[in-house]
Formats: C-alpha cells, sequence, structure tokens
C-alpha cells in the first residue's frame, strides 16, 4: 500500500553517468519533486570536498580522553545502578527476596522483572540502585532468588536432535504461526531468498557437483563500551544519554515501555564505544536495563547509570547466530554453475532470525537455479542481534566455501570459476585489482604442495604459506524518514544539525564533506551537531545506511542555504543568481570565475542572524546496482607443527559509491577484515553443556584479535557512481566482513591442502584435519 | 587527595572520585589495556591496582599527555593516521604507545606490536596505531 502511494508521488527525471569510470553508462533515475541532480561520473573528478582523506573531527577529544561517552557521564546525585541475571538456563523463578538488599544503607531503589520464566543464563531477573557501585555490588549480592529449574539445550546440534528438551513448549510460537515446526526446529519460512529456476532440471544438467557442510559457532559482539545509560527525570520529562546505535529507538522502545509520550523522552548519545548491531534497540536483545533504569531514576527521585559489566554484555546483549550450512553446488566442466541448493539451521538462542541465504542468493548470480531453505533452532541462550552484515559472513563462509572446493574438482582458479558466473560488472572489475595486490599468481597450483606455489626459498619446511579469496554481497539500504537541517550564521560558519549518531565510523566528518562540497566551502567550516532526538530525525546506524540516509538530505538542505546565499551575492556581482558558482570559500560567475565575493561576504548581507534550511529526505533514486560488489584475499601461514594459523597479508576490494572520506571509509574496511579474521580464527561463544552458562564471559578466554596477531591490511575502494541517492554515496560498514570467514578458510586450504569446514580455525582443528589426511593418504 | 574504600581500584578511583574519565573499563581483569594508566613512568592496569597502593606515586592519565588544543606528537599522529574508529579503547593505546616511545624511541614493526600487546581494540584500528607510533617515532627522529 505505502509502496503504491509512493509510485505516484510525482518525480523528475535526470539523467547521469552512472557506474564505473573506466565504463561509464548513461541512467535515467526518478527522483522527488524538489530532489537534485544525482552527483555522476562528470562530477568526480571535480570535487573540492568529496573523496579526499580527511581525519575526523572528533579525533582530537578521543585521543586525549576528553570525549564523553555514556559510561564517563556523572550527573549530580547520580546513583549506580546494577543489573542481576538468572543463574539457570532454563525453569521459573520461584521467589525474589530483595528485602536484605533494600535494607542496606545507600541501596535506592530496587526493580525486579515482570517474567518469571527463565530460559537463558544471564537473563533479567531484578536489578538494584545504589549512592556507588561499590553499594550496588553489595547490594546485588544480597538479592536471593529461589529458581525450580527444568532441562535446557545449550547448543545447536543437540537442540535439533529429537527428544531434546524444549525451549518453547509446543503452545508457544516464537516464530509465528506459519512456520513448520518439529521440537526446537522451525522452518523453512514461507520467503525463503531469491529462490528461482528448477533445482532438479539445474542438477540434472550438472557436469559435477560440490555438496559440503560447514558450521559457524556463536560469536558476541564485545562491545568495548558495554551497553548502558544514564536516565534521569525532571517531572514527566525523561532524559536518557545511552549507548545506542539508534537514539530515535530507544526514545520510541522507552516511551511505549513506560507508557509515556515519546515528545518527554529525550535522548542523546555524542559518542559511543561499539555496537556493531547488538545497540539498535531501546536496551539489548536480552535484557531491559534501560527500562530498568529509568524506572529506579523515577522511584529513587536521582539519575541512574546503568552500565551492563563485560560478563553481562556476553550473556545478553546479542550475538552473531551460529550457522550449519549443507551446500550443494552443480556445474558444467566450463564452470558454469547450473544449480545451488542452500540449506541452514542456525540458533540465535531464544529468539529467531538465524537465516544465512543472503550471500548464496545473490552471489553467483547468472546461476538460473537457486533454493534456499533456512530453519532457526531455539536454544537456552541469549537472543542472538544483528552483527554486522547479520548472517552474511557465515552464509558467505559456506557457499564461499564451497565455491573453492569446486573449483578445486573443476581443476579450475577460484577467480576464473567466479568470474564465469558473474553478474556484477563492478566486481568483475575488482578481481584483477585485488588479485594483483595479493599477487594471487603464488598460490599453491596444488593445495597444500607449496612447491608449487611462488614462495622460493620459504616452500619448504613445517610452516606452509596460501593464498585464497571469496566474494561478499550487501545492499544498498537507506531509510527515508530522516531530515537535516543546515545553519549559516551572518558570521559564515555553518553548522549541519541532524539527529542520528556516530558509531564510531568518522560519519561527522563524511557527512560535512558532503555540505561543504554543496556550499563551497572547506569541510573544517562545518560543524556537526548530531546524536539528540531533539534534532531532525535521524535513522538507526544499522544496515550501512547511515551515509546514504543522512548525507542525501544534509545535501538538499545545503542546497537550499546555497541558493539563498547566491541571492545574497547576486546583487553585489551584478549578475542573476543563476550565473553562479561556488567553490573555496567563493561565491563566483560561473563564467568568469575572476568575478566573486567570499562566501563570509554573502554571509554578511542575510537579514538577521541565520540562514536555516531544514529538508526532509525524498525518495531513494534508482541504483546502478542494488547490490554492493566486493572481493577479498588472504595470505596465511599455516605452522603445520603446532596447528597455529597466521594472517600475513588481506586486501578488500569494495564498492562504496562515492566515498566522501576515503580515510575513514578504509579505516572501516580494515577493521572489518580484523573482525572477520578473529572470527575465523579465534572467536566462539561456549556455554557449558551441564550447567547452560557461558564458560568464556570475559575477553581473556573469549579471544579477539590483539596487536600481535595483526596482518598487513590493504583496502582498495572502487568508486562508483551509484545514483541511488543526490550524493551517490553508499555504506561500508558491513560489507567488508562479509567475505572474511570464507577467505580464511580458503586461505588455509590452499597452503595446507586440506578443508576446514568448521570454525574457528583453531590449533587443534588444523592439527586433528592434518592427521585425518595422513592416516587416509 | 581523595579518600575512598580500601577495595577501590585505582580506576575507580580516578573515574568516579577524580573525574579523569580518559581510562576505561572494559574487561575489569587486565587483558584488554583500556585502562591503561602511568605508575611512576610504567605503563599498568589501573584496574588491576588498588587505589590505596598508589599513595605517594606519580599516575599520569591520557588527559595529562595532551589536550585537544595542545596534543602531544603520539595523541597527533594517531589523528592524521585516523587510528581510531569508536575511541573506547584510544586512550589506552595512547597510554602504552608513550611508554614504549620513552622506552625506546625508534622501535621496530615487531616492537610496537610487542609494546601494545596488552592493549585490545574491537573495531580494527590495529594497523593505523602501529602507523601512528612510527609517525611520532619519526617525527621526534626530525
Amino acid at each position: 500500500m505505502a509502496q503504491e502511494e509512493k509510485a505516484q508521488e510525482p518525480t523528475v527525471t535526470f539523467t547521469a553517468k552512472a557506474g564505473l569510470p573506466s565504463a561509464p553508462q548513461t541512467m535515467e533515475v526518478h527522483a522527488g519533486v524538489g530532489d537534485i541532480k544525482p552527483w555522476d561520473l562528470d562530477d568526480w573528478p571535480q570535487f573540492e570536498q568529496m573523496g579526499k582523506p580527511r581525519p575526523r573531527s572528533e579525533a582530537p577529544l578521543k585521543v586525549t580522553g576528553r570525549a564523553k561517552y555514556t559510561y564517563d557521564l556523572k550527573l549530580p546525585g547520580m546513583l549506580y545502578g546494577r543489573m542481576i541475571g538468572a543463574e539457570v538456563a532454563a525453569g521459573t523463578i520461584v521467589s525474589i527476596d530483595t528485602s536484605k538488599a533494600e535494607a542496606l544503607p545507600g541501596v535506592k531503589a530496587v526493580w525486579t522483572a515482570d517474567s518469571k520464566v527463565v530460559r537463558f543464563a544471564g537473563q533479567d531477573v531484578a536489578a538494584v540502585a545504589a549512592v556507588s557501585p561499590e553499594v550496588a555490588i553489595d547490594a546485588a549480592r544480597l538479592v536471593k532468588v529461589t529458581y525450580k529449574e527444568k532441562p535446557f539445550v545449550h547448543e545447536l546440534r543437540e537442540a535439533m536432535k529429537n527428544g531434546a528438551p524444549l525451549v518453547f513448549a509446543e503452545s508457544e510460537a516464537p516464530a509465528g504461526k506459519d512456520v513448520p515446526r518439529k521440537g526446537n526446529v522451525f522452518g523453512p519460512g514461507a520467503r525463503s531468498r531469491g529462490n528461482r529456476g528448477d533445482l532438479d532440471k539445474g542438477f540434472a544438467g550438472a557436469e559435477v557437483v560440490h555438496e559440503g557442510t560447514y558450521y559457524c559457532p556463536v560469536h558476541t559482539h564485545s562491545c568495548l563500551e558495554t551497553h548502558g545509560v544514564v536516565a534521569s527525570w525532571e517531572g514527566d520529562q525523561l532524559t536518557v544519554h545511552a549507548s545506542t546505535q539508534g537514539i530515535f529507538a530507544v526514545r520510541e522502545g522507552l516511551a511505549e515501555a513506560l507508557g509515556i509520550d515519546r515528545k518527554n523522552v529525550r535522548v542523546l548519545c555524542e559518542h559511543m564505544g561499539g555496537g556493531f548491531g547488538s545497540k539498535l534497540g531501546p536496551s539489548a536483545s536480552g535484557s531491559a536495563f534501560a527500562m530498568a533504569a529509568c524506572k529506579m531514576a523515577k522511584k529513587a527521585g536521582a539519575p541512574v547509570k546503568m552500565m551492563l559489566d563485560r560478563k553481562q554484555e556476553h550473556l545478553c546483549t546479542g550475538n552473531a547466530p551460529s550457522a550449519l550450512m549443507t551446500v550443494k553446488v552443480g556445474a558444467k566442466k566450463d564452470g558454469t554453475v547450473t544449480a545451488v541448493h542452500y540449506r541452514s539451521w542456525g540458533s540465535a538462542g531464544v529468539a529467531g532470525g538465524a537465516g544465512t541465504a543472503g550471500p548464496a542468493a545473490s552471489l553467483h548470480g547468472k546461476n538460473p537455479n537457486f533454493k534456499a531453505e533456512e530453519y532457526d533452532v531455539f536454544t537456552n541462550a541469549g537472543p542472538g542481534a544483528p552483527l554486522r552484515a547479520p548472517g552474511h559472513s557465515q552464509g558467505a563462509f559456506g557457499i564461499e566455501s564451497a565455491m573453492d572446493e569446486l573449483a578445486d574438482k573443476l581443476g579450475m582458479d577460484p577467480i576464473e570459476l567466479r568470474k564465469k558466473n558473474e553478474a556484477s560488472p563492478v566486481r568483475m572489475a575488482q578481481y584483477d585489482l585485488g588479485a594483483k595486490e595479493i599477487g594471487w599468481a603464488r598460490r599453491n597450483k596444488k593445495a597444500g604442495d607449496t612447491t608449487t606455489g611462488g614462495w622460493g626459498g620459504t616452500a619448504k619446511g613445517a610452516k606452509k604459506r596460501g593464498v585464497g579469496m571469496a566474494n561478499g554481497n550487501w545492499y544498498v539500504f537507506a531509510a527515508e524518514d530522516v531530515g537535516a537541517q543546515v545553519k549559516v550564521h551572518r558570521d559564515g560558519s555553518v553548522e549541519v544539525i541532524a539527529g542520528y549518531q556516530d558509531i564510531g565510523t568518522g560519519s561527522r566528518t563524511a557527512i560535512a564533506v558532503v555540505a561543504a562540497e554543496e556550499l563551497g566551502v572547506e569541510t573544517s567550516a562545518v560543524t556537526m551537531r548530531i546524536g539528540d532526538t531533539q534534532f531532525p530525525e535521524g535513522p538507526g546506524s544499522g544496515g550501512s545506511v547511515t551515509i546514504n540516509s543522512v548525507a542525501p538530505v544534509v545535501r538538499l538542505a545545503a542546497n537550499e542555504a546555497r541558493t539563498k546565499l547566491f541571492a545574497l551575492a547576486a546583487p553585489l556581482l551584478g549578475v542573476a543568481p543563476g550565473e553562479l558558482d561556488a567553490a573555496n570559500g567563493k561565491i563566483f560567475v560561473a563564467k568568469d570565475p575572476a568575478k566573486s565575493v567570499t562566501f563570509k561576504q554573502a554571509a554578511a548581507k542575510m537579514s538577521g542572524e541565520t540562514i536555516d534550511c531544514t529538508a526532509k529526505r525524498k525518495k531513494q533514486y534508482e541504483t546502478f546496482r542494488g547490490d554492493l560488489a566486493g572481493t577479498q584475499f588472504a595470505e596465511v601461514e599455516v605452522d603445520t607443527e603446532t596447528g597455529e594459523v597466521r594472517v600475513i597479508k588481506m586486501v578488500s576490494v569494495n564498492d562504496c559509491g562515492f566515498p566522501a572520506n576515503p580515510l575513514t571509509a578504509q579505516n572501516q574496511v580494515i577493521g572489518a577484515m580484523i573482525q572477520g579474521a578473529s572470527w575465523a580464527l579465534l572467536e566462539n561463544r561456549i556455554l557449558d553443556r551441564n550447567v547452560g552458562t557461558m564458560v568464556n564471559p570475559n575477553l581473556e578466554s573469549y579471544k579477539i584479535f590483539a596487536p600481535g596477531d595483526m596482518f598487513e591490511a590493504k583496502s582498495i575502494l572502487t568508486p562508483v557512481a551509484n545514483l541511488g541517492n543526490n550524493t551517490s554515496t553508499a555504506g561500508i560498514g558491513e560489507p567488508p566482513i562479509v567475505p572474511t570467514l570464507a577467505v580464511i578458510a580458503n586461505a588455509v586450504y590452499n597452503a595446507i591442502g586440506v578443508r576446514i569446514r568448521e570454525l574457528p580455525i583453531t590449533p587443534d582443528r588444523v592439527l586433528a584435519a592434518l592427521s585425518e589426511a595422513r592416516r587416509r593418504a | 587527595q581523595v579518600t575512598v574504600e580500601p577495595r577501590v581500584t585505582l580506576l575507580d578511583a580516578l573515574r568516579n572520585h577524580l573525574d579523569l574519565t580518559g581510562a576505561k573499563q572494559v574487561c575489569d581483569r587486565g587483558s584488554c589495556g583500556a585502562c591503561t594508566v602511568l605508575f611512576d613512568g610504567q605503563p599498568v592496569n589501573s584496574c588491576m591496582l588498588l587505589a590505596a597502593d598508589a599513595e605517594g606515586h606519580e599516575i599520569t592519565t591520557v588527559e595529562g599527555l595532551g589536550t585537544p588544543e595542545k596534543l602531544s606528537p603520539l595523541q597527533a599522529a594517531f589523528v592524521e593516521k585516523d587510528a581510531l574508529q569508536c575511541g573506547f579503547c584510544t586512550p589506552g593505546f595512547v597510554v602504552s604507545g608513550t611508554a614504549l616511545l620513552a622506552k625506546n624511541a625508534h622501535p621496530t614493526l615487531d616492537q610496537i606490536k610487542a609494546g601494545l600487546a596488552g592493549n585490545l581494540c574491537r573495531c580494527g584500528t590495529y594497523g593505523r596505531i602501529f602507523e601512528a607510533v612510527e609517525a611520532a617515532a619519526k617525527a621526534k627522529r626530525g
């Protein structure tokens, strides 16, 4: 319905040059009336501000410890909250006795959860607020909870077995009524992604078939700043400082939970210490800590700061679901893929949403026959949450490992196999760039035999090197209910005011670049004000939507300000406003740039103190490609005596439209490779099979990549005029982590000639696989 | 001067009692380095030290190394190389890096990795951090 209404919205048509600079294509796009011609390939070489590397504006605050995170705030009279989580994995709460905690001097408020059913260890039970963190810890210890325990199931493959304890009773429908169910297994959903053609026909026409099963364990987000809020009331006005990826989602969620008007809730987030998808909701996927903080603040009549501790962060703030994937691929001898059957079972604990079919459906787009079946398997574990390209890293590990195995069976170069089935002209142009940078020619022609690779003197000995590659896909998503305000002051200073939040991507500077480009001023002249629900509405920072949601509306507001400034400048230059252009802090006659006034001189002519332009984002244009192409490469070294895998180098080639600030965009890409390599080689959330609690809820046994693990990382951005919005920008937070698990696994195979199909690729798994291979030989 | 309960860590004393919030608590058990401060010039995890044990010692936090207006050479290099993302681990890395450069003005890449081995970053900025330390060392050399 909404779509039909949108289709009838009047549009204007623009013709622009789309695609890669090496292969421009003329394209027509339809924009909402009042929107402007998208920046295209003609603009790309002309930009003064866009596409230049720039340090982020908030960096000086962050490197000196002056940036104030939610965790750093201290309000007058502020109390310290502490959550108390369930100590059992399944059962019911018989009683919660808070009397001793309440009697402790310094305790000002206590909260208890409504639900008496426990489905995972760490689930909210109660909370306390006290005058110091130390007293809050003491009070939490005094809360006495008694449980009636029930059998539980801690792991995906266990939960799939007949007779496994049920996480949800037969009468409950956690995955929707229409989804087929067998025990803890729900699926496949009616609308599986990307299904097309006829599988039977496709496999009948195949000359080579590969089928393999791949497994990814659960990863946790492990944000360094744990989830947390500082909540304070003034009458019926609630102010919440939150470590969040979505200030408006926090406002909406808390208003609803507390039964108050949204306009009475103000949410602020100036800086936040990592989210990766787990901080998109009002509290967290497995805890209502923010609501508890608000309620205790009201009760105590004092602000409450509620930060989760590291263990709680692992247990109840989300995780990437596990995935068990069975992939069957059929192909002709020349590598033409004829069919892909993709099945996956995943567990997001007590939540659904463990699907992983995105990459299989999207990559190798020439394949006419595709079917995906995705199953959610419930376990007694904290609910999952989106984690950086949700389901896609796991899914790409499945499909891209299978493609690597298929290439081996066909005796084909893995890149040639990808090219044979490639539908994206962008990725087609990316392969050779990445291959050259990684030194693809050095790879072992025969996997595991380093004498067939270009390693020179290092080919012999226990340490074996290999090179691998894999593809990733992502999408051009954008939020449309987004606004922005651009203010030009009489002194010529510029402010951009927008209610989104920066999650560490450097978006302040990337957005300032867009405003500066439109106004013809230096980026450093633009001040960004973000992270406040009193500003025009912004999107949640998830799905890599921030830049392509916010930049277009900022450009629109800046364009209006530019028009007003031209009207002020025109009389000074004795020409019509339409004859003017702006760049480098000057407004000049387009045909005679020597005739100019400075931006400041024009601004000084305004009546009143500011030119104040507020815009609402208009609809997304047609996009050159709806998918964001990426391909990635790795060189690894495997010690066949210790089983240790070291990443030597990684290269990621990515499309992010027109990168507004390549310095910060490439930081995202490199960070994704590091986080992905960490998942591939180290990370594994382990639940105790006997008691159902997490064995490694910390950062020394839930290991993440550290400085000593670091490799040479290279990001190559391929600019694309995607015309999806008036700036041709696109997000880059998620795409580069999609291929990484598969890239590492494929490189390990090339080094040792033994396929590891279960992550993480730890030394014990490598040694076991090598010994199994020797036994078979 | 500050008076705290015996169990209060140096980190909590700095943060909750002295409003020096640059040092962060991330793991609270000495495995991430986000709370690194200089204790008589030596880098320590301030979450693993009781405030009472710091009495009479010189403590330098990230706030003492520079200001946004007057950055230390290493802080300026972090900004220039964009050696940060969310920035939550950054103060710890800046302090560890400062301690490393004080001990070894011209570290090799392996020495930089070793000097920063106790610090974790989740966004994945290690490579840029190494570049920043190298750049600060080079700037000093002139």
